[in-house]
């Protein structure tokens, strides 16, 4: 037993001082390849993912995002949403929260494509020299209620679209607009979501505004780190079901500073990170559970990541030290 | 009207090696290195350059333009990548702190006064050269209104707004308009430009310098210690004057020999020689009355929460893009939100932090000093005590100045307040 | 930053309301129709255009007077790409040799069926009466357009989804028996006394040669089932009569696919490798699924799409196999030596601007013809000559392609990547934004 524990602590160090940016990378290509490329190696992991792996790129998903059977459960007529039947959505339900509690928005800070897309717009920036844009935080205040907006619209639309209120054409909304649906489709080489469809008025509207969005998507993520993810409705519905997640995101206020280093850091500018000393659940609604605040704080054991209770990254004065010199060396 | 107080205060011809004022150092000095026993090797080169430069009057060279600083809030990465050097004017002699009396109102802080009558003299010891910009950020009330008289004496003085709420957004934002605006009159002085390279060597080299800070940091919370608090307040106060790399290397040569003294077993002090946080205005060489007493009276000092030493070089610096608009702006970030200067509204963080430090460096007692006629940690003393009070942890309050009138009073209440941190560890045990 | 945020909520309501005016012009339309034309073989001439719009009218007033009929209940979940993924579809004809080496199929012209053929088939071709060929329809006559809301009722080319529109219980499937070698003029099959019949149903699951479905009850004309479990129906309604000396055989087949999408998978996998032949049939079409066919399968009209005939499982060489279009157009080839025929889906729907339905559901029909010089005795009669006679239905729907715009969609999405990211660029440019005068050139 004495012996384990070095080898486990030394174990610990290993992780906490590992150099994060880095393998935050390379998780998040091997993510993006097996959700955009997965396909292709015959890999289905179900409908019910708690990210944005996009059901519209037919050929190279390995599992679909699950706002796209939500939005076509709830659009059933409404003599088939009210019956039994309806005992597939719960249950769809389920799975979906089944894989969400596993890591909690860390699907969003690593897994999911579209946010990694939108990482790599950013280092394009960074690479070019442009600094980055904020919000102020009235601005923050704001805009930070989008996402549940549109997680409302996502359902009520669908249920009017299942009642005869809406047109079919309407359906799903969320993904008409959604930016993955146009954007992951074109690294299988399917441009086919960049059409206007004039079939019908709504339909015009709707791809319009689709592709406006798109269009949005990669100027506003060129100059807004995480752009998207701002107002993302799976983000919403992340935050309304994360209490039993085994993934946490936990901060020790007695051990903070307020040095704001992790706030400096937070692609979401996530004031509370910093500033919060008295929440220990510190995950607010917009995280992405990047982690990349556990990464910069310098105060040991102030910020960290517990799964299912166990602390598996948590910040170190040591790991910070290593990390920041090297930033200071070759930092982008 | 300056001549005229020139002309009434004699000024003493000898040489300044036998001036009353480096009588003053090489008195404070002997009693740091022969009156205590197994002082670390590695501390003679603090030890010899005290000696040099306060005892002998020797000068310090420096590279650029020299910029002085008399507060920690003028960020120092920016002073650097600027090619320039910055020297903290902070001052902790008596013999400066009588001869600011001119300036200020009798019962004003030492300190202040102090660095009014370095400055104002001609052969100021330190004896770094004249500053080409003294920057003084707008924080306690003294220190603002010193602004105006070193612009008297002939320096060429910048006001770095400070602000004094720092919990809200706005002060953020103001705060980090300041550090710019700083960057624009540093690019005026220097005619530099200020690059992304020059920024990170800069962030680089302090970065280095408060690793080796923390690392001493860290073997004081060995018990029983391995190093005294005076030392470790040599170690810094050296900083504010010293060149940046040569001051590391020697830390880093220190925290070595610490760790081989961790390894050895070594004790500096009994082992039930009551561990004491040190809060409050901030001693500097050679106005290390407080901890010195503390020392020789058996206790000792674990850790402290001043500006002279742990606010100074503790707090870091993390940048998430390396590009000069996101480095500036997290250099003011962390200027600003960690500090627990006692000038802001709030002093949530400083009472967290004095918290946590007893917690972490298993302290017996709180001293706190705060030097007559500063205001605002004379006014934080109410709050503190009782947030100490509630957490039950022993606390002293002393408030003093420069002058070592008061010494065989204060030795008799410090002596008391070990004894009785003595007798509650018993106590508890 | 409020600034950029004004911009981006005007950007949105510009593109907004510039989309809702964002009817195509005259000139648009003309490419449009120009290109379906060019994509659907051989253009029909404006008159002919003309007459079946007339058609359709003259049915859509009839099925209107025609409320009461039980209508085709939609089913909500269409075709979308939630559906699981199929596993590559195994070939049909996999015990069929290489199908690669297949020549290329008659490629002659497109002619419209002679308007006014009578019902012209040769005689005694249909045995249950109403003339023209028996083939098994997911409409009645006379709906036969398939523009109902959604227009996803079930055979979509054989490979759609089965309509599900009960309140519970498994979805169930109507099916119609007509007469006619026009999927919309067929009227409904008649019975006739002399035939010998007789209608199988293959289940996903069940036995491999069928079982008997009973035939319409109480006076209804359609075959009813129910599909509890996912994968391919297939119902052939095979009909025998002696002629003469000849004897005909006729089988009228439907393939209803029914999957979905919360469905179990394993049931999947099976349906989309399990045959879909049915070996004790005298003769039978197959429509040949692409090796890429995902298991929500809608045929478009402008592609290519082959069928196979077979005789008791085996490809049968010369038959001659007739492609009707929803408006009647007709094509002829004559199946290779592997039962194989191909035919490009005509493009025929050409409705005026605001009536365009991209879901229009249209039917097209197959008919397959071999004769044999084959002995035998039928019903205690000696017969020297047999003819066979298969049919399939299927739906197709309008390409993609006479409704999306690459053009108009690549165009909007860089104008407002243009627009907005000058706005950005210029707004940060020129903004003194309060406390952030200070700017830092990065350049190194
Ligand atoms: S379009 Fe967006 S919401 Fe819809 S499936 Fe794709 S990623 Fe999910
Ligand atoms: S918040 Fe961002 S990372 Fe998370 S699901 Fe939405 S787009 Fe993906
Ligand atoms: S980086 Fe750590 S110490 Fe600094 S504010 Fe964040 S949590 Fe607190
Ligand atoms: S709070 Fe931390 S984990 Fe959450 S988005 Fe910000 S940096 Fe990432
Ligand atoms: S000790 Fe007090 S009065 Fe003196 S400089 Fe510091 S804050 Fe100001």
């Amino acid at each position: 037993m004495t012996a384990a524990k070095p080898a486990m602590q030394r174990l610990r160090d290993a992780v906490n001082e590992v150099d994060f940016n880095r393998f935050r990378f390379w998780f998040q290509i091997t993510a993006f390849i097996l959700f955009v490329y997965g396909g292709y190696l015959a890999i289905d992991l179900g409908s019910k993912l708690p990210f944005f792996s996009c059901g519209y790129n037919r050929e190279g998903r390995a599992g679909v995002c699950y706002l796209l059977p939500l939005q076509h459960q709830l659009g059933r007529n409404w003599a088939v949403l009210f019956s039994m039947a309806s005992l597939t959505i719960l249950t769809g339900f389920l799975t979906f929260a089944a894989w969400f509690i596993v890591l909690n928005k860390g699907w969003c800070g690593f897994v999911c494509p579209l946010g990694t897309l939108q990482d790599w717009i950013s280092a394009l920036r960074r690479r070019l020299g442009i600094r980055y844009a904020n919000y102020t935080q009235g601005q923050f205040a704001q805009l930070t209620k989008i996402k549940f907006v549109l997680l409302a619209l996502l359902i009520l639309i669908p249920l009017g679209i299942g009642g005869g209120l809406f047109s079919h054409d309407m359906s799903p909304p969320f993904c008409l607009i959604c930016p993955a649906r146009m954007v992951l489709p074109l690294f299988t080489g399917d441009l086919s979501q960049f059409t206007i469809d004039f079939s019908s008025k709504t339909a015009v509207v709707m791809t319009a505004l689709g592709i406006s969005v798109t269009a949005l998507f990669f100027v506003g993520s060129f100059v807004k780190k995480r752009f998207f993810c701002f107002f993302c409705p799976m983000s919403a519905l992340h935050y309304l079901i994360s209490k039993p997640a085994l993934l946490k995101l936990k901060k020790d206020g007695s051990k903070c500073t307020r040095c704001g280093d992790c706030y400096a850091v937070c692609d979401m500018e996530i004031k509370e990170i910093a500033d919060d000393v008295k929440t220990t659940n510190i995950m607010t609604d917009d995280c992405t559970m990047c982690l990349k605040c556990v990464a910069s704080c310098p105060e040991t054991g102030a910020l960290k990541a517990t799964f299912v209770g166990i602390p598996i990254f948590v910040s170190t004065e040591t790991g910070f030290i290593k990390r920041m010199n090297k930033g200071c060396q070759h930092g982008k | 009207m300056e001549n005229e107080i020139h002309q009434v205060i004699p000024i003493n011809p000898v040489p300044y090696s036998r001036s009353r004022q480096a009588g003053e150092a090489q008195t404070v000095l002997d009693h740091i290195v022969d009156d205590f026993q197994e002082n670390p090797v590695a501390m003679q080169y603090f030890y010899d350059l005290f000696r040099q430069v306060y005892c002998h009057g020797d000068e310090i060279p420096h590279s650029g333009k020299l910029v002085g600083t008399t507060c920690i809030q003028a960020p120092e990465e920016l002073i650097y990548a600027f090619g320039a050097t910055p020297v903290r004017l902070c001052n902790g002699s008596y013999h400066y702190d009588q001869r600011g009396a001119d300036f200020m109102p009798a019962k004003s802080c030492s300190l202040v006064k102090a660095t009014l009558g370095m400055l104002s003299s001609e052969n100021v010891i330190p004896k770094i050269g004249k500053p080409d910009l003294v920057v003084n950020p707008s924080t306690c009330d003294q220190k603002k209104k010193s602004s105006v008289m070193i612009e008297g004496m002939g320096y060429s003085v910048y006001d770095l707004e400070f602000p004094n709420v720092k919990e809200s957004e706005a002060s953020r934002v103001y705060w980090r308009r300041s550090v710019r605006e700083f960057a624009n009159q540093l690019r005026k002085l220097t005619g530099k430009r200020l690059t992304r390279a020059n920024l990170k060597a800069a962030m680089a080299m302090t970065g280095r310098a408060q690793a080796a800070f923390r690392t001493l940091h860290n073997f004081r919370r060995q018990t029983p210690s391995l190093i005294l608090g005076k030392d470790a307040f040599l170690v810094t106060n050296a900083y504010f004057f010293d060149d940046i790399e040569r001051w590391t290397t020697a830390v880093e040569k220190l925290n070595a020999e610490l760790a081989e003294r961790q390894a050895a077993g070594f004790r500096a002090v009994q082992s039930k020689a009551p561990r004491v946080v040190f809060t409050g205005s901030p001693p500097i060489f050679p106005n290390l009355k407080l901890p010195l007493l503390i020392e020789e009276a058996g206790g000792v000092v674990v850790a402290d929460e001043t500006c002279s030493a742990n606010r100074m070089l503790y707090d870091m610096t993390a940048v998430d893009e390396w590009l000069l608009s996101d480095m500036v702006d997290s250099l003011a970030d962390k200027y600003l939100k960690p500090c627990t200067c006692p000038i802001f509204t709030r002093n949530d963080d400083r009472k967290r932090r004095l918290l946590d430090l007893v917690a972490q460096f298993k302290a017996d007692g709180v001293i706190y000093q705060a030097f007559s006629g500063c205001q605002v940690y004379e006014m934080e003393y109410r709050s503190v005590a009782e947030e100490f009070n509630k957490a039950g942890i022993p606390m002293l309050y002393i408030e003093t100045d420069y002058s070592p009138d008061d010494q065989g009073q204060l030795s008799t209440r410090i002596e008391a307040f070990l004894e009785s941190l003595k007798n509650r560890k018993k106590r508890h045990a | 930053m409020t600034s950029l945020n004004r911009l981006f909520a005007l950007l949105f309501l510009l593109m907004l309301s510039g989309s809702l005016f964002a009817e195509p012009s005259e000139a648009q339309k003309a490419e449009w129709r120009a290109r379906r034309e060019a994509a659907g073989g051989e253009a029909p001439s404006e008159a002919q255009r003309a007459e079946w719009r007339a058609r359709r009218e003259a049915r859509e007033a009839s099925a209107k007077a025609d409320e009461s009929k039980p209508t085709v209940v939609a089913n909500e979940e269409r075709i979308h790409p939630t559906s699981g993924k199929s596993a590559p579809v195994p070939e049909l004809s996999h015990d069929h040799g290489a199908m690669g080496s297949r020549p290329a199929a008659d490629k002659g012209a497109v002619k419209p069926e002679e308007a006014a053929r009578p019902s012209g088939r040769p005689a005694g071709m249909g045995m249950r009466g109403g003339g023209g060929a028996i083939w098994l329809s997911d409409s009645p006559p006379s709906r036969g357009d398939g523009a109902g809301r959604g227009g996803m009722g079930g055979m979509m080319g054989m490979g759609g989804m089965a309509m599900g529109g009960e309140r519970s219980g498994p979805p169930s499937k109507r099916l119609w028996m007509r007469a006619g070698s026009d999927p919309q003029k067929s009227g409904f099959a008649r019975e006739d006394a002399d035939a010998q019949n007789e209608t199988l149903i293959v289940r996903p699951q069940g036995p491999l040669d069928g079982e008997a479905l009973a035939p319409p009850a109480d006076g209804k004309k359609n075959l009813a089932f129910e599909m509890p479990v996912q994968g391919y129906y297939r119902v052939y309604a095979s009909s025998r009569k002696l002629q003469g000396e000849t004897l005909n055989i006729s089988v009228a087949k439907a393939e209803i696919a029914n999957f979905s999408h919360g469905g179990d998978e394993e049931e999947r996998a099976q349906a989309l490798t399990a045959p879909r032949v049915l070996d004790s049939a005298p003769i039978e079409i197959v429509r040949e699924k692409a090796a890429d066919e995902k298991m929500f399968f809608q045929l478009k009209s402008g592609d290519e799409q082959a069928f196979v005939v077979l005789q008791k499982g085996l490809p049968l060489q010369g038959a001659r196999v007739r492609f009707v279009s929803h408006e009647g157009w007709s094509k002829e080839a004559v199946s290779d030596e592997q039962g194989r025929v191909s035919f490009q889906v005509i493009r025929d729907y050409f409705p005026a601007w605001d009536d365009f339905k991209k879901r229009f559901k249209a039917s097209y029909l197959i008919i397959a013809e071999a004769n044999a010089a084959e002995k035998g005795v039928f019903k205690d009669q000696p017969y020297s000559n047999v003819r066979y006679q298969a049919t399939l239905a299927g739906n197709y729907y309008p390409s993609p392609d006479d409704y999306r715009s690459y053009a108009w969609g690549l165009g909007i999405g860089l104008l407002i990547v243009l627009f907005s990211g000058t706005a950005v660029y210029l707004y940060r440019r020129r903004r003194v934004k309060p406390f952030q005068e200070v700017r830092f050139d990065d350049g190194r």
